[in-house]
């Protein structure tokens, strides 16, 4: 009865809102999070029992004491290759064993050894290498700084938030409601504070520690069920959180916890909620706001002028992340006084995790460089895949295309108006009834005829597979999926059941491997019906959306195997993709690189595809945001991501969807997209102008389309985002600090795309001190470190090539990105101020994994010094041959010189040349020399 | 500056079906080329001569240099067609890929030449049905130009034979429209002549009813003479009711007031309201009766006003009065009828005149649509196209939804009669009204052959009609014909 009172007067509350808000929980509204949230900044009740200490070669264990409930605590300590340290907090004995998120880290990361410094009553000093870089643990209370040389770097339960809810046995439900409405830590302390000396440390077994603390514990309302609108969460486990804090002395920028609506940098969120990672299916999300959205990667990078680091999270259950902006005086204490100074004034940002179940387990990643921690995450969580060159393409999709004529229609439009695409997509309605793996027998009666269609030129298709089945005795998937006994089971242990687009769905456990296995065997060309080589897959609402669960998600006591859907939620779509994925690459025995677009994702997710950001509208406010929630995907691995071009929801003017297009052919994943009841909307739909605009701004995309894929494969290799803030290039900037209207392509292209209505111009951060740039278009060189005002058109779009950069272009635009394999390159040379350049040019097949299993590619380094160009080989030990070569050399900022000669292993020869003078600008024709060959041009 | 005159060629993908008598001609045409072709292929080295149509072949003459087209430059014959753009205009490179705004000649022996985009040339795609486009032989492109011109030949004199039996059809159906036009002219004359007739009656049957009133109230009148204790009652209480300050006497205002003309309502001036007061000034009760009263109780020049009527109460109903009232009702139903079918009748006109002011086409060929619904069925869903009034779709439920109400000729200027917009339909959910946009095509029977919903609530039908067939394609057609 109290709780349909609370949920009313919630719903009443809630529905002076925004309607969409409604649906999803604030902090308030989820128990452990206002539990935790209003949980004291008094002294941590946590101190380390140094007699525990245990110290093996590369990893430390010691036992935390919970001084109010007597409940302990193993910590574990690892050093890692790489600068990283990893900290695990458990229950010493918990009642049931706790969730450790599996299939995310690509292994068990390597050690290196750890060894003690010095250890007295206070604490001990750990080495984490070299002599600067110490960590130090202090015992009373608990909390470790890691300090290099004598400036702290980060400190861990700084301020004393460390909390750990043990698993207790389930009491009479009678003492459920607690009419205590305060702190229940406050409470305790009082309880305990004449016990805490008493105590004699290490004695008591934690068996009797843990009933003396329970008996005394008191409950509060929703730990062992609580309500959110009329849905019930039944909690058997009852409370299960964890919470600890970070410290970041000399702090004041901090990024990542993706996915948000917000800008780059991230804000403090003392007035409002924490910054929340729960996977939803968010209808028409809110812009600039710390609600969850359709994917979560718990990772924050800090970055200030001397150091960029990094907090992994692996925890999978509902997250929320404060952050709060404080003095470093304010928290320094304990044993690292002794080693480090901070001046007491010095800015720092505190952040606060805390997750609704399973384990800490924290990586700190400890740069300095921004690259140091692009690369450290990598080696953790694995690098963006590398995907399929005309995935890097334009694509072209609606909710829905209707039938095969339509397919064919739209497919020729792009013929006939000259704009290139590779891929046209198919939403949920071309399935029979929204049963995934089927065509609707009318409209879509041939699949494979449409499907050759667009083979013939030279074209893919994208059709939808999402991970909901429908409950129909008569359909395949279901059968097999509940014969198996693969679905997710409800908390009576039925098979769950929810709504969603076939209507009564289930939801096969995509956690348990023989459900991927099965999955991924699913789309062999003869099990997918009609599917063919040039059909890749889309999934979508794999938050779980679940259109009747609670926050439109799947309910927390549903069960996965042993586990329930609380713990493993962040995971569910990782894992359909991870599914997806493997059977792309198994069906075509194992040489095909796989596509798959998620819509959610998790830590790890950069593996298997790309990602978008969902359902947005068609609003310049969207368009906006693009960028920053781009970037922050891109900063935790997650390279390809995109915006729906045009926005998903409502109509955009021919204005928005012009200036749309323009900025993502800019971003990784391009493609347009438009909801079912909004009207069409092909490039060639707003008159002979607005065509011209969006052709204009594809075929840039498809120019630089080597570009992308190098970049793509640096990416794939190092795990560096592909598009980038300003501060990763250049770290020591604070001017680039905040900014996110503008981003970097790699290192070498800037661009700034037109994101207000009715622009008459912009304002572009170019930096570098004595660095250049140079327009893109105009070739116009212009100087670093300033604000330069550009004036724009409907057709400008803002782009910069660095000075000392090289960058690869076809200049050829064909239909498609396959058409265009074997055409020439033309370099586009952008003298620095000194007078070099250089760049680099990949090349392999485009598709299959022979470049990294039989080392077929092509990976050269271009450089300009001494008004010499020369290709040198990057990759000895790799082959391949390709048609392509070099059609043109464009050096902006040249001069003009006398003669132009080619060298190669087959003589020399001179090249007929133009330079021209307004531009700076030295054209060099047709070196006609393979692509994949040692050549030099030498200017005289 | 070179002066060229472009010859009309049609793009590649472009069928030739629906581009009218152009193929034909130049289906003729490319024997010509075959001849020419074979000829100049002598002379001339066969790579700097591709892509170059037989109209161009004049200006890529072997010589030491080459113009580009535009005159913008001179550059070596060496570089015509060497996979380097050197010409603004891409006209050194006809027949590869290397020049932006290229583009390449397909010859197509046996089918008919076209230009296709350079962009398409050596990308993997055949697209002259000759395969010239694809010479790199990275890529096989079978000839299906013979093929196709069989095909196309085949398939435009089946056009052609739809299109004479269609024009055939649609001559009937002009001529058919012209008799129809006239019957509803003389139609709309029938009903114009009916409504005046009706007219004149019902004007007598008023002036009927009029003078059967008079003679109900010259009846009631007579009844309640002064004198008579009731009249005198009533004559006392009239006067009651037009003495509006209650002053027992009544002025000229107060009679305005109350009493207006029998057969136009309208006021009274000061003269009338003095003639019937017999003289100037106010009237008391006495003098009332002796004039207005009387003119009151006669019925024929004046009345008391309606709202002031309502007061007066049930009127003394006694077995004497009962024949007048009867006739009086007689004359009011008889009144009724008449109203009503002059309103149908006018009603009918309406519709009519709207027919007729309706554009049916340059010949009324689209008149015999007016009046006629087509329908089709698409998986559950039955559409129904009434041109000239209204489309619907009704599901298999039963459900019956408005997707438009018809509104105008929506075609581009050259032919204004191929298209018909209907507007204003059921409401989407969350959206606009549905719209329908109807595509005639000319066909030898007229039905509704395809539905289609590309954008939600925003339906495409086509209809066949021999009413779209081409006069001018017709036209067209003969003087190629009589060229051969």
């Amino acid at each position: 009865m109290v709780w349909f009172l609370v949920a009313g007067v919630l719903l009443v509350l809630n529905g002076v809102r925004a309607v969409d808000r409604s649906n999803f929980k604030t902090c308030d509204q989820s128990s452990f999070c206002k539990r935790m949230r209003t949980m004291g900044l008094d002294q941590s009740p946590y101190r380390a029992i140094l007699e525990t200490l245990e110290l093996s070669d590369s990893r430390l264990t010691l036992q935390l004491i919970n001084d109010n409930n007597k409940v302990r605590l193993l910590l574990e300590l690892y050093r890692l290759q790489g600068n990283m340290t990893r900290l695990k907090i458990n229950e010493l004995k918990p009642l049931r064993s706790r969730f450790e998120v599996p299939d995310v880290l690509v292994g068990e990361p390597p050690t290196k050894p750890l060894s003690m410094v010095s250890r007295d009553e206070a604490g001990v000093v750990l080495s984490l290498g070299t002599d600067a870089h110490q960590l130090v643990l202090n015992a009373r209370p608990f909390r470790l700084d890691i300090v290099e040389g004598a400036r702290v770097l980060l400190s861990v339960n700084g301020r004393g938030l460390l909390a750990f809810e043990h698993l207790r046995p389930r009491k009479d439900t009678l003492s459920k409601i607690s009419s205590t409405v305060g702190s229940m830590w406050d409470s305790i302390k009082n309880m305990f504070s004449s016990n805490t000396q008493k105590d004699s440390e290490g004695e008591e077994t934690t068996e009797g520690a843990q009933e003396e603390g329970e008996e005394r514990e008191e409950e509060e309302p929703g730990m062992w069920e609580e309500t959110f609108k009329s849905h019930v969460d039944s909690k058997p486990n009852g409370p299960s959180s964890i919470s600890l804090d970070f410290s970041l002395p000399g702090v004041e920028h901090v990024y990542g916890i993706p996915e948000h609506a917000e800008n780059l940098r991230l804000k403090t969120t003392d007035k409002g909620d924490p910054y929340r990672l729960y996977n939803l299916d968010v209808f028409q999300y809110e812009l600039y706001n710390p609600m969850a959205l359709y994917g979560a990667v718990p990772v924050l990078l800090s970055h200030n002028a001397q150091r960029t680091m990094g907090i992994f999270w692996l925890n999978a259950a509902e997250t929320w992340v404060d952050i709060s902006a404080n003095t470093a005086g304010k928290t320094l204490s304990g044993k690292v006084l002794d080693h480090a100074q901070v001046p007491s004034d010095a800015p720092q940002t505190d952040v606060r995790w805390f997750s609704e179940s399973g384990i800490i387990d924290v990586f700190i990643m400890l740069g300095p460089k921004p690259s140091d921690v692009f690369t450290q995450y990598a080696s953790l969580t694995g690098t963006q895949s590398f995907p399929p060159l005309s995935t890097l393409g334009y694509h072209q999709c609606r909710w829905n295309y209707n039938d095969q004529e339509d397919v064919r229609a739209v497919d020729a439009g792009f013929d006939e108006h000259d704009i290139p695409y590779d891929f046209i997509w198919l939403d949920i309605e071309h399935t029979d009834g929204k049963r995934y793996f089927t065509w609707d027998a009318a409209n879509f009666p041939q699949p494979r005829d449409m499907l050759r269609g667009l083979q013939d030129k030279r074209r893919k298709m994208v059709a939808i597979v999402d991970p909901h089945i429908k409950v129909d005795s008569g359909y395949r998937i279901h059968n097999e999926i509940r014969s198996r006994n693969l679905y997710v089971k409800d908390k009576d242990g039925g098979n769950y059941e929810g709504w969603c687009w076939p209507g009564t769905a289930g939801y096969p456990d995509f956690t348990d491997p023989e459900m991927r296995a099965w999955w991924a065997s699913m789309f062999a060309y003869d099990k997918y019906e009609g599917s063919m080589e040039n059909l890749y897959t889309w999934n979508d609402m794999n938050e779980p959306s679940v259109f009747n669960g609670p926050e439109v998600t799947m309910h927390k006591d549903a069960i996965h195997g042993t586990w329930e859907h609380r713990d493993v939620h962040n995971l569910y779509g990782l894992y359909v993709q991870m599914a997806t994925a493997e059977g792309l690459i198994q069906r075509s025995g194992g040489v095909e690189r796989p596509f798959v677009l998620t819509r959610a994702f998790f830590a790890g997710s950069q593996r298997y595809g790309a990602v978008w950001t969902g359902d947005n509208a068609a609003e310049w406010g969207h368009l906006k945001i693009s960028i920053p929630m781009c970037l922050s995907l891109g900063l935790v691995g997650i390279s390809f991501c995109g915006a729906d071009v045009g926005g998903f929801f409502k109509n955009p003017g021919p204005e928005l969807l012009v200036r749309w297009y323009q900025t993502g052919a800019y971003q990784p994943f391009f493609r347009a997209h438009a909801h079912l009841d909004t009207p069409r909307r092909e490039p060639w739909l707003f008159g002979p102008q607005n065509t011209a605009l969006i052709r204009d701004a594809v075929r840039q995309r498809y120019a630089l389309l080597p570009y992308w894929y190098q970049l793509f494969y640096h990416a794939h290799r190092t795990g560096e985002p592909v598009m980038r803030p300003l501060w990763v290039e250049y770290p020591q900037d604070v001017a680039t600090f905040t900014i996110d209207d503008q981003f970097l392509l790699g290192r070498h292209l800037l661009v700034h795309p037109v994101t207000e209505q009715g622009s008459q111009g912009v304002s572009v951060y170019l930096p570098g001190v004595g660095e250049v740039w140079y327009d893109a278009h105009t070739f116009r060189r212009h100087d670093g470190d300033q604000n330069l005002f550009v004036p724009v058109t409907l057709s400008s779009i803002p782009v910069f090539q660095r000075g000392g950069s090289i960058i690869p272009r076809k200049v050829r635009i064909r239909r498609s990105s396959t058409c265009m394999e074997n055409d020439p390159y033309t370099l586009y040379v952008a003298l620095s101020p000194q007078g070099t350049a250089d760049g680099e040019i990949y090349i392999d097949d485009g598709h299959t994994f022979n470049y990294d299993r039989q080392k077929q590619f092509i990976h050269r380094r271009l450089t300009f010094a001494n008004s010499s160009l020369s290709s040198s080989n990057l990759s000895a030990d790799s082959q391949f041959t390709t048609a392509s070569w070099i059609e043109r050399v464009l050096i902006l900022g040249g001069q003009e010189p006398s003669a132009v000669t080619l060298r190669t292993a087959d003589g020399s020869r001179s090249l007929e040349f133009e330079f021209d003078a307004a531009t700076s600008v030295l054209t060099i024709h047709k070196p006609g020399v393979n692509a994949g060959s040692d050549w030099t041009v030498l200017l005289q | 500056m070179v002066l060229f005159k472009e010859v009309l060629l049609p793009k590649c993908n472009e069928s030739g079906g629906s581009s009218g008598y152009l193929p034909l001609a130049l289906i003729m045409q490319y024997h010509i080329v075959v001849a020419v072709a074979i000829c100049s292929a002598v002379f001339v080295d066969s790579r700097k001569i591709r892509g170059i149509s037989l109209a161009y072949r004049k200006f890529y003459k072997e010589k030491k240099t080459f113009l580009c087209l535009d005159g913008s430059k001179i550059i070596p014959f060496d570089q015509v067609n060497d996979d380097y753009c050197d010409c603004l205009d891409g006209s050194d490179e006809p027949g590869t890929a290397a020049c932006l705004n290229g583009r390449f000649y397909c010859t197509n022996l046996g089918f008919r030449p076209c230009y296709i985009q350079s962009s398409r040339v050596n990308d993997g795609i055949c697209d002259c049905c000759d395969g010239s486009d694809e010479h790199d032989k990275r890529t096989r492109c079978p000839n299906t130009c013979r093929n196709l011109g069989q095909q196309e030949r085949a398939a435009l004199e089946a056009e052609m034979r739809a299109v004479d039996d269609g024009m055939h059809l649609k001559r009937q159906l002009i001529k058919e429209g012209v008799s129809m036009w006239q019957e509803k002219q003389n139609q709309l004359k029938d009903l114009q002549r009916i409504l005046s007739g009706l007219q004149t009656k019902l004007e007598a049957h008023r002036k009927r009813k009029l003078e059967a009133d008079a003679h109900q109230a010259k009846v009631m009148g007579v009844l309640k003479s002064p004198g008579d204790g009731a009249g005198g009652k009533t004559a006392a209480r009239i006067f009651g009711q037009l003495d509006i300050n209650k002053d027992g006497s009544l002025t000229v205002d107060e009679v305005q007031a109350g009493v207006v003309n029998l057969q136009d309502d309208r006021s009274l001036t000061e003269e009338e309201v003095t003639a019937l007061l017999g003289g100037p000034g106010p009237a008391d009760l006495f003098r009332f009766q002796q004039t207005l009263w009387r003119s009151l109780q006669a019925a024929k020049k004046v009345k008391i006003k309606a709202d002031l009527r309502g007061d007066l109460g049930p009127p003394n109903e006694g077995p004497a009065t009962r024949a007048a009232p009867s006739a009086a009702r007689q004359g009011e139903a008889n009144l009724k009828e008449m109203e009503e079918a002059l309103e149908t009748t006018r009603a009918e006109i309406g519709n009519l005149e709207k027919v007729l002011s309706t554009d049916y086409g340059s010949s009324r060929e689209f008149l015999y649509l007016q009046g006629q619904c087509f329908q089709l069925v698409v998986y559950e869903y039955t559409y129904s196209l009434c041109p000239f009034s209204h489309v619907t779709q009704k599901s298999s439920t039963g459900a019956e939804v408005s997707l438009g109400k018809w509104r105008y000729w929506a075609g581009p200027q050259e032919h204004p009669y191929s298209r018909m917009e209907f507007e204003d339909g059921a409401p989407c959910w969350q959206g606009p009204p549905r719209t329908t946009l109807v595509t005639l095509t000319c066909g030898t029977e007229t039905a509704l052959k395809r539905v289609r919903e590309p954008t939600k609530c925003q339906y495409i039908m086509e209809l066949w009609t021999p009413s779209a067939c081409e006069q001018q394609r017709e036209a067209r057609r003969r003087g190629v014909h009589s060229e051969l």
